[in-house]
């Protein structure tokens, strides 16, 4: 009874919509994200600005914190039957939520250009879970880049970053015998996670393809999992235990100095250092982390923006005009360049003074890698597999990050019957 | 031997002094890092650390935090949220205070049938952990129709709030002797006119308890504030939660330690000028 | 009593005016109760509802959002096998013994102590009862600072001299938990202190003087006569905060994040991973139900207790 009588508001509702649509054409587009401050709030308000120019009205409310704080927005939204037009959302979690929420079909506005043509395969599916495009990537961050202090470099006579786990290790003793803290990490569940999964896809890519974004028992169980895991302990070995629980942006400075060498987070940690006018070159270096096997390799985290089907055709005006935004080449420059990510088309030229030269060369990473098939999802970054896997497979690798008396083989083992579990 | 006596009380007063006080500085220690951080700059923060006495006095994270801060290109800083808040803790806490006194009457005074099983799951109530009720509300607000408004906020912290309203006002009528409202039933009196005339009188030190601390728990909650509310009708905590940053930025710590100030004034404020009322009103037995 | 109670109604209609009328005696006393029985059901609706409803959730396969295949206990199982349960399980015992007995122990001296007749009561009181003002979220972060080595109060003890001064509790992912339960009892001690305080001070002055007769020593007076005395309230004291060390959650949060590792989660931060980061809801309600059946564990020895004192007392309360 209550709920007919719901129903039939609700149908009247939209009757009412649709009857005023053609009258009432004033596109805008709500969206939720959790980009509400410093670059990436800068990019987003870059982004709002050139879909007003469409003439689209854009309210965006970020909510901030921790992305499940939005994720519970979203399932309150949805749950009300009033989902926002666009929402910020990534990796195999499109697929998740697109199965209890409706969305709209963009096959025919990404058709019109030639976007599909310019960006990785993988991705593409991603974010057309069943065929149809129901979201589309803003921007890519290279997960596996490696910054090194230029102090410490110096001071050990090193001037090329290491190309190989072997160089970085060798590396890293030297820098440790000169009283250097050769490894800033800091260590909250996902960072540790970032950690292995750097040290698997540098160790073999076609293993992390097939034990992490696979889950194959055979290859969670082999002998490049356990590498990654022995290469993960030297790794600990050479962070500061007193570091735990710490924000990777608290060690920036002292790396700067040279109190610390390395430091490995995603490209966006270049945005930071820009910002607190560190230079690239003069104050730090920057490129891929070590990686053994001899082609390019890209872990990629890339976000991304899902549509929702709202049936109000001031909305649905909106998220076409948007899409077609976020597909230009226009976007991709002014997206990227304000938050240190790059573009998602690979055809962009990035020589603009705009662009700082860690960008450039994460562009170039990106295109040998999918060149040599080795692109990977960041699993630290929810790219790889849907939240429970990634959480149970988090569980195993943070505690192993912070509690030595676990051997990689008993890690190894955690890590697989974990998978089990959730498989 | 007097002498020794007065020395050795002498010395055990100075004692009593020096723990009092050693408390008071662990006490106060975290609101004093904040305030000095409220004056340093981003750059003196990041490259020091965070506790640190400032090398100059800047007023400027006070300024932004409170005016200027951009949050999702809205640069208003928090004081429209402070606002919001207020919108939203005032009705509920008072609305909920008032109930949970309803409730607590009808429950200690109006003795009948069951009225120690009714108690009891209300009491229970205030065990229950807020992320199982995300969802369970997040559908009654739909069926009641009031997704992302303030009506919607207001009306989970009035239920939820009952819980606590009802066990203070419970327990503290409870003392009343059953003799008065004879008396008044005698007279004729009816239940809201007992309420009125002789409840009530009785109830301030119980209700200021009851005030303090409705106000403070909402003013404080920010996963329903988060979940509940849209856009610009946002809460304050949410607003902080906007201004700390995501994985991908560094921090603002100047601005979030100016901001959390602000924010936490007006339940500074309630403590401040309440609080000695607080303590009267627990001892007129508020959770027995 | 009750009888009196159940009459009522029919006598409700005063049968002569009641002086000074106003118009609060113009609404007919039967809505009155009506309404009054409505707000009470709803209160006792909303408890009871919602608990089931997480019970029957737990029991089925949902994920993203609620759906109505049944599982069993098939949730159960896995929880209390999987090792972050256990963990977090036995970081409440930890934490919740730790914070329910270190607030209340601090809380209780600090009350006798102010008790002493001293100066700058008031000022005194104010600053032990403020943090209580504050969100676990700001508390979190602020504790964050000082506990960590490399930037806090080892940082800077070092920095007065003590080269050689460690406190790295924060980090150390066996005492990391005592971190957040430092921090919980800075927020919630000044609180306990509150309501020992206004317990004390209601005492009869009698006790004093007997005590004083018998020629007691101040903390055998206090100890054997004076906080037997207070009871009640150390019973208040200790339920209010054991809801507060159950439904902790953003302290942790915010002070070290579950870590190191999962050294410092909590069943609400499990109650929160499993329902809203995992998306796994059934799992998610089957860890909140666990929860709340600990928590009987608790409370019906609580129940009991009250039931024999009320006994003893004679039906009052």
């Amino acid at each position: 009874m209550k709920a007919s009588l719901f129903r039939t508001t609700g149908l009247a509702l939209l009757a009412a919509c649709l009857a005023q649509a053609p009258a009432t054409a004033e596109p805008r587009l709500t969206v939720i994200s959790q980009w509400s401050a410093g670059s990436e709030g800068a990019a987003m308000d870059a982004f709002g600005k050139m879909v007003t120019e469409k003439g689209v009205k854009w309210e965006h409310s970020p909510v901030s914190g921790f992305t499940t704080d939005m994720m519970n927005k979203l399932r309150a939204d949805i749950i009300a039957g009033r989902p926002p037009a666009a929402s910020q959302l990534k990796g195999p979690e499109i697929k998740a939520w697109s199965a209890i929420g409706a969305t709209i079909n963009l096959n025919d506005v990404v058709k019109a250009t030639d976007y599909e043509k310019n960006i990785s395969a993988d991705l593409a599916k991603i974010h057309k879970p069943k065929g149809d495009w129901i979201a589309l990537p803003l921007q890519i961050y290279r997960v596996n880049t490696l910054f090194a202090s230029k102090k410490a470099m110096d001071k050990i006579g090193a001037t090329e970053l290491p190309k190989t786990w072997d160089e970085f290790n060798a590396l890293s003793a030297k820098m440790a015998a000169a009283g250097i803290t050769p490894v800033a990490h800091g260590g909250i569940g996902w960072a540790d996670t970032m950690y292995f999964e750097l040290a698997l896809a540098g160790i073999s890519a076609d293993a992390y393809r097939k034990a992490i974004m696979e889950l194959d028992d055979k290859s969670l169980r082999g002998p490049e999992v356990l590498a990654a895991f022995k290469q993960l302990r030297q790794l600990t070995k050479w962070m500061n235990p007193a570091n735990a629980g710490q924000h990777w942006s608290v060690f920036l400075p002292a790396l700067m100095k040279g109190e610390y060498g390395f430091l490995m987070m995603g490209g966006w940690a270049s945005g930071v250092l820009k910002k607190g006018n560190f230079e690239e070159g003069k104050d730090f270096l920057c490129g891929a982390t070590p990686n053994n096997t001899g082609k390019p390799v890209f872990d990629m985290n890339a976000d991304g923006m899902i549509f929702w089907d709202t049936k109000n055709a001031d909305l649905l005006a909106g998220q076409k005009a948007t899409a077609q935004v976020a597909m230009s080449k226009e976007f991709a420059k002014a997206f990227t360049q304000i938050n240190g990510s790059i573009p998602v088309r690979t055809d962009i030229d990035l020589s603009d003074a705009g662009f700082q030269d860690c960008q450039r060369d994460a562009a170039k990473n990106l295109s040998g890698a999918i060149a040599a098939n080795q692109a990977i999802m960041s699993l630290g970054h929810n790219m790889a597999q849907t939240s429970p896997v990634t959480a149970a497979l988090r569980d195993v690798l943070t505690e192993y990050v912070h509690n030595d008396k676990i051997t990689p083989e008993e890690a190894q083992k955690r890590l697989a019957d974990a998978a089990d579990t959730v498989r | 031997m007097v002498e020794a006596r007065s020395l050795s009380a002498l010395g055990s007063r100075a004692l009593l002094y020096a723990i009092l006080i050693a408390f008071a500085a662990f006490y106060l220690t975290p609101l004093i890092v904040v305030i000095l951080n409220s004056f340093r700059s981003f750059q003196e923060i990041t490259q020091t650390s965070v506790l640190g006495f400032p090398q100059q006095f800047r007023f400027d994270n006070w300024a932004q935090a409170w005016g200027s801060y951009c949050i999702a290109g809205i640069c208003s800083g928090i004081k429209p949220y402070m606002w919001n808040s207020l919108m939203i803790a005032i009705p509920a806490t008072l609305i909920s205070t008032l109930l949970g006194a309803m409730n607590g009457y009808l429950l200690s005074l109006w003795r009948f049938k069951g009225a120690n099983l009714i108690f009891g799951i209300i009491t229970f109530g205030v065990f229950l952990p807020a992320q199982m009720k995300l969802v369970p509300w997040a559908i009654t607000l739909r069926n009641l129709d009031l997704s992302n408004t303030v009506t919607g906020l207001i009306l989970i912290h009035v239920v939820q709030g009952m819980s606590f309203t009802t066990l203070f006002c419970r327990n503290y009528y409870v003392n009343v002797p059953q003799d008065l409202i004879k008396a008044a039933k005698v007279d004729g009196a009816g239940f809201l006119q007992i309420f009125r005339r002789i409840i009530l009188p009785l109830s301030p030190p119980i209700l200021i308890v009851t005030v303090i601390w409705q106000f403070t728990g909402i003013w404080n909650e920010f996963l329903y504030g988060i979940t509940f509310s849209e856009g610009s009708a946002r809460p304050v905590t949410a607003a902080l939660m906007a201004l700390s940053a995501n994985i991908a930025q560094a921090r603002e710590y100047g601005i979030e330690s100016a901001s959390v100030l602000i924010a936490a004034l007006p339940t500074l404020l309630v403590y401040l000028f309440g609080g000695k009322y607080f303590v009267r009103g627990l001892t007129a037995g508020a959770v027995k | 009593m009750s009888e009196t109670a159940i009459t009522m109604p029919g006598q409700a209609r005063p049968a002569r005016p009641v002086p000074r009328r106003s118009w609060l005696s113009e609404i007919p006393d039967l809505l009155t109760r009506i309404v009054a029985g409505v707000i009470a059901t709803a209160a006792v609706g909303y408890v009871v509802g919602f608990t089931l409803w997480t019970v029957l959730i737990s029991f089925t396969d949902s994920t993203l959002l609620p759906e109505y295949n049944f599982v069993g206990f098939k949730h159960y199982w896995q929880l209390l096998n999987s090792r972050i349960w256990q963990v977090a399980y036995l970081n409440l015992t930890i934490y919740g013994l730790g914070f329910i007995l270190g607030a209340t122990g601090v809380g209780l001296l600090l009350a006798i102590l102010i008790d002493q007749k001293i100066r700058g009561e008031n000022v005194l009181r104010t600053i032990y009862l403020y943090p209580m003002a504050l969100s676990f979220v700001v508390t979190g972060t602020v504790w964050a600072w000082l506990l960590n080595p490399t930037i806090g109060v080892e940082q800077f003890v070092r920095g007065l001299g003590w080269t050689q001064f460690k406190f790295g509790w924060l980090v150390d992912r066996d005492l990391a938990i005592y971190c957040v339960v430092i921090a919980a009892i800075w927020q919630a001690s000044g609180f306990a202190m509150a309501l020992f305080l206004a317990g004390l001070r209601s005492l009869d002055g009698d006790l004093y003087k007997a005590a004083a007769i018998d020629g007691a020593s101040p903390a055998r007076m206090y100890l054997r006569i004076m906080v037997p005395a207070i009871w009640p309230i150390v019973v208040s004291v200790l339920v209010i905060l054991l809801q507060t060390a159950i439904k902790t959650y953003d302290l942790v949060r915010a002070l070290t994040a579950g870590g190191p590792g999962i050294a410092t989660t909590l069943p609400t931060n499990v109650v929160y991973d499993y329902m809203f980061q995992r998306g796994l809801m059934g799992a998610g309600s089957a860890a909140a139900v666990m929860l709340l059946l600990s928590l009987l564990i608790v409370l019906l020895p609580y129940a009991i207790f009250q039931r024999l004192r009320r006994g003893k007392g004679g039906g009052h309360g």
